[in-house]
C-alpha cells in the first residue's frame, strides 16, 4: 500500500514515530560513536590521573625506603577494579613495591621505560615518575597496567542505555502521537464523513461542523458554503423546471385540444363529401356518364384516405394524453395473433412468417398492439412485390446486455438510409403514394409509444433488399 | 723503563734511588687527602634520606636569601658520609635551589644551614646545640639514641635492618618548618622527653 493511501491517523502517527525514532537513533548513535572514538584518549587520561595520584602518595614511602607503606598505598588500587598490576621502582630502578602483593616478578617490566601511558597488546600501561618537588629529580617510578574491561563495560552500558532510552522514548512517542494526531485527523475525518454522507444520500441540507479557525476550519466553511450554493441552485432549477413543464403542458394541451377539435371539425364536411359521393355512385340515383363516374370514384377514394388520415391523427394525438398502464404482455402471442388477423388481407400471395421465442415485457398492452400492428402491416405492405414475402420477428441482446432488442424484418423494398431520419416523422413518407399507400403517421405513432415507454426505435435497410426495425422497451 | 735500565747498569744508582723516592712521594701525595673508605650501607641510606628531607620539608622564606639561594646540608661533628653525600647532591636541585654540603667542627661555625646532621660524636653537647638552634629554621637530624629526648627533630632509628624515622613534629613546627605528612605517616611521632 502506498504511503499516500494510508489513513490519515496512521500516517500522522507514523510520521511522528518515524521522526522521533530517527532523531533518537541519530542522537544515540552520535553519542555512542563519540564515546567509542574518544575512549582511548579518555582511558589514557584516566589512567594518567590515577598514576599521578598514586605517584604523589608514594613519594615519601619510596624516598624513605618504606616498602610496607608503599605496598599499602598501592593496595588502594584495588578499589579501581581494573588495574591488573602496578609497581613502584626506586630511584635506582629496582622493583620496590608491587600490586597485587602476590604477583610474580614476571608480571612487571624489568625497569622503568619512558614516561606516559600507551596501548600495548590490548592493554593500557605506562609509567609515572615520583616527584615530590617540581623541578627536582624523580625519586622513583610508578608502573600501572590496566585491562580495558572498564572501557568495554562502559561502552556496553552506553549501548544498553541507548537501547533502553530508545525503547522508552518510542513508547512515549507512540502514546503522545496517538493522542495528538487526533487534533489534525479528527476534523478531517469528520469533514470526510460529512462529504460522503452528502454525496451518498444526495442530502444537501447537511452541514459540517467547523472546529477551529485553521485551514481545516476554512475548508469546512467553504464546504458548507458550496452545499448551500448547491441547495440554492437546486431550488432555482427545480422552480424553473416546474415553470417550463407547466408551460409545456399548457402548450401541449392547447395543441392537442386544437388537434382533436380540428379533426372533429374536419370530419363534418368530410362526411358530407363521402355521403354525397355515395349517393352519386348509387345506381338508384341514375347512371352517371362514365367519365363523371370515374371522377366521383376518385373523389370518394380521396375522401376515404382523408378520413383515414384524420383518424390516424386523432389516435396519434390521443396518445399524448393517455396514461400508460403497464402489465406483463406476451409479445410472442400478440405477434402471432396479429399475423393471423392479417392473413385475410394477403390476397393469396405467399407470405412466410417466422416468430422467434420472445420474452414477455412489461408494457401497456393496447399500445403494444398498436406498435406491432403498425410494424407488421408495414412489413407486409412493403414486401408485397416479393414472392415469397418474408417477415421475421425476433429478439437479440443489446450491447449493454440488459434490455432485449426486438426487431421486425422484411424482404421488401427497403429504403435509402440517407433518409432514415425522416422515417419516423409525422406525415413523412419515403415512398410515393401510388407505389405504397399510407398516411405517414404510422411510424410516428410507433415511435411515440416506444419513447413513452422509455425505449428507442431505429431502422436499418438496403434499397430493394428489405428493412429491419429495431426497438427496445426498458422495464420489460 | 729508563730507570730500570739505569738500575740494572748500576752506574746512576743514586740518581735512580732519588728518583724512586720522588716517585713514591708523588704517588703518595697524589692520592685523595684524608682518603676515607666508602660509607657503610647504613650511612649510604642515611645520606639519601638527608638529601630527601630537602624535598619533604618546607622552610619559611626567611631561611633563604632569595629564590636561588642554595639549600645547605650541614654535618656537625664526625662525618660518617664522606664524599658519598657530596656526590649524591652534586648537580641536584630542589626546585631552583642547588644543594650544598658543609661540614662544621664547632657549633659556632653553624650558620645559614637548613638541614643539620648532628653526629654521634656531639652526643653530650646535644642540649646546648639544640637550644642554640631554637628559633632558627634548621632541621636537626641525628642517629644518636638520645637525640629525640633532647629535642631533636628527626632521629634515624634502626629497626629490623630498616631505617625508620622518629619525628618530633612539634619541635619542627616551633621552628617554622613544615614536614610533609608523607613522611610523618609511616614514621614514629615522638615528643621531647621521650624516645
Amino acid at each position: 500500500m502506498r504511503f499516500k493511501d494510508i489513513p490519515i491517523r496512521r500516517k500522522l502517527m507514523t510520521m511522528v514515530l518515524g521522526t522521533s525514532g530517527v532523531v533518537l537513533f541519530v542522537t544515540c548513535a552520535t553519542f555512542v560513536s563519540y564515546e567509542f572514538l574518544t575512549y582511548r584518549r579518555t582511558a589514557v587520561r584516566e589512567l594518567s590521573t590515577l598514576g599521578a595520584i598514586i605517584a604523589t602518595q608514594s613519594t615519601g614511602a619510596v624516598a624513605f625506603d618504606n616498602p610496607r607503606d608503599a605496598t599499602e598505598i598501592l593496595s588502594a588500587l584495588n578499589a579501581e577494579g581494573h588495574i591488573e598490576v602496578a609497581c613502584l621502582f626506586d630511584k635506582q630502578g629496582r622493583l620496590f613495591a608491587r600490586f597485587p602483593a602476590s604477583a610474580p616478578d614476571g608480571d612487571f617490566p624489568a625497569a622503568p621505560v619512558g614516561n606516559g601511558y600507551r596501548f600495548v597488546a590490548g592493554r593500557l600501561e605506562g609509567f609515572t615518575p615520583l616527584v615530590q618537588v617540581e623541578g627536582s629529580g624523580s625519586l622513583g617510578t610508578l608502573y600501572l597496567r590496566s585491562d580495558m574491561r572498564a572501557m568495554y563495560d562502559r561502552l556496553r552500558l552506553y549501548a544498553g542505555i541507548a537501547l533502553l532510552v530508545t525503547v522508552i522514548s518510542s513508547l512515549v512517542a507512540y502514546v503522545l502521537s496517538r493522542f495528538f494526531q487526533g487534533q489534525i485527523s479528527r476534523p478531517i475525518l469528520a469533514l470526510a464523513d460529512t462529504a460522503k454522507a452528502v454525496s451518498d444520500r444526495r442530502d444537501y441540507s447537511v452541514r459540517a461542523t467547523k472546529d477551529g479557525a485553521d485551514e481545516l476550519g476554512l475548508l469546512t466553511e467553504a464546504f458548507n458554503h458550496m452545499l448551500a450554493q448547491i441547495q440554492e441552485q437546486n431550488a432555482v432549477l427545480e422552480k424553473r423546471v416546474r415553470e417550463r413543464t407547466a408551460e409545456l403542458e399548457a402548450a401541449n394541451d392547447e395543441l392537442e385540444a386544437f388537434g382533436s377539435s380540428a379533426a372533429h371539425d374536419l370530419r363534418t364536411p368530410l362526411r358530407a363529401i363521402q355521403g354525397f359521393t355515395e349517393i352519386l355512385l348509387d345506381p338508384r340515383a341514375g347512371e352517371l356518364p362514365p367519365t363523371a363516374k370515374r371522377y366521383v370514384g376518385l373523389i370518394r377514394d380521396g375522401s376515404t384516405q382523408m378520413s383515414q388520415l384524420i383518424a390516424d391523427l386523432l389516435s396519434f394525438s390521443k396518445l399524448g394524453r393517455q396514461d400508460l398502464t403497464r402489465q406483463p404482455v406476451p409479445i410472442e402471442r400478440l405477434c402471432q395473433e396479429i399475423l393471423r388477423e392479417m392473413e385475410s388481407g394477403y390476397g393469396g400471395r405467399r407470405v412466410e412468417i417466422q416468430v422467434d421465442r420472445l420474452p414477455d415485457i412489461y408494457a401497456d398492452p393496447a399500445l403494444m398492439r398498436v406498435v406491432l400492428v403498425n410494424l407488421l402491416s408495414n412489413a407486409a405492405k412493403y414486401s408485397r412485390t416479393r414472392d415469397p414475402a418474408l417477415i421475421k420477428v425476433g429478439v437479440m441482446r443489446q450491447n449493454d446486455g440488459v434490455n432485449p432488442v426486438f426487431y421486425v424484418q422484411d424482404n421488401g423494398v427497403g429504403f435509402d438510409m440517407n433518409y432514415a431520419g425522416k422515417l419516423f416523422g409525422v406525415f413523412q413518407r419515403l415512398h410515393l403514394p401510388h407505389e405504397f399507400e399510407g398516411t405517414g403517421v404510422g411510424l410516428a405513432t410507433v415511435r411515440r409509444i416506444v419513447e413513452r415507454h422509455g425505449g428507442k426505435i431505429w431502422a436499418e435497410a438496403t434499397p430493394d433488399a428489405g428493412a429491419t426495425f429495431f426497438f427496445t422497451l426498458p422495464g420489460g | 723503563m729508563a730507570l730500570l735500565i739505569a738500575m740494572a747498569r748500576g752506574r746512576t744508582w743514586r740518581v735512580a734511588g732519588r728518583f724512586w723516592i720522588v716517585c713514591c712521594l708523588a704517588l703518595w701525595t697524589s692520592r685523595a687527602p684524608a682518603a676515607e673508605p666508602a660509607p657503610s650501607a647504613e650511612y649510604q641510606i642515611k645520606a639519601v634520606f638527608l638529601f630527601n628531607f630537602a624535598q619533604f620539608v618546607e622552610w619559611p622564606a626567611r631561611a633563604f636569601a632569595d629564590a636561588r639561594a642554595p639549600l645547605v646540608i650541614g654535618i656537625l661533628g664526625d662525618d660518617p658520609y664522606g664524599a658519598y653525600l657530596d656526590d649524591l647532591v652534586k648537580g641536584e636541585k630542589i626546585g631552583e635551589r642547588p644543594l650544598v654540603v658543609r661540614r662544621y667542627r664547632d657549633l659556632a661555625e653553624v650558620a645559614g644551614c637548613h638541614v643539620l646532621f648532628v653526629s654521634r660524636s656531639e652526643s653530650d653537647r646535644f642540649p646546648r646545640i639544640l637550644s642554640s638552634l631554637k628559633g632558627q629554621s634548621v632541621l636537626t637530624v641525628s642517629d644518636a639514641d638520645t637525640f629525640s629526648r633532647e629535642g631533636g627533630m628527626i632521629r634515624f632509628v634502626a629497626d629490623n635492618g630498616k631505617i625508620r624515622l622518629g619525628i618530633n613534629v612539634e619541635a619542627a613546627k616551633a621552628c617554622g618548618l613544615i614536614i610533609s605528612s608523607k613522611i610523618i605517616r609511616p614514621a614514629t611521632i615522638v615528643t621531647a622527653g621521650k624516645d
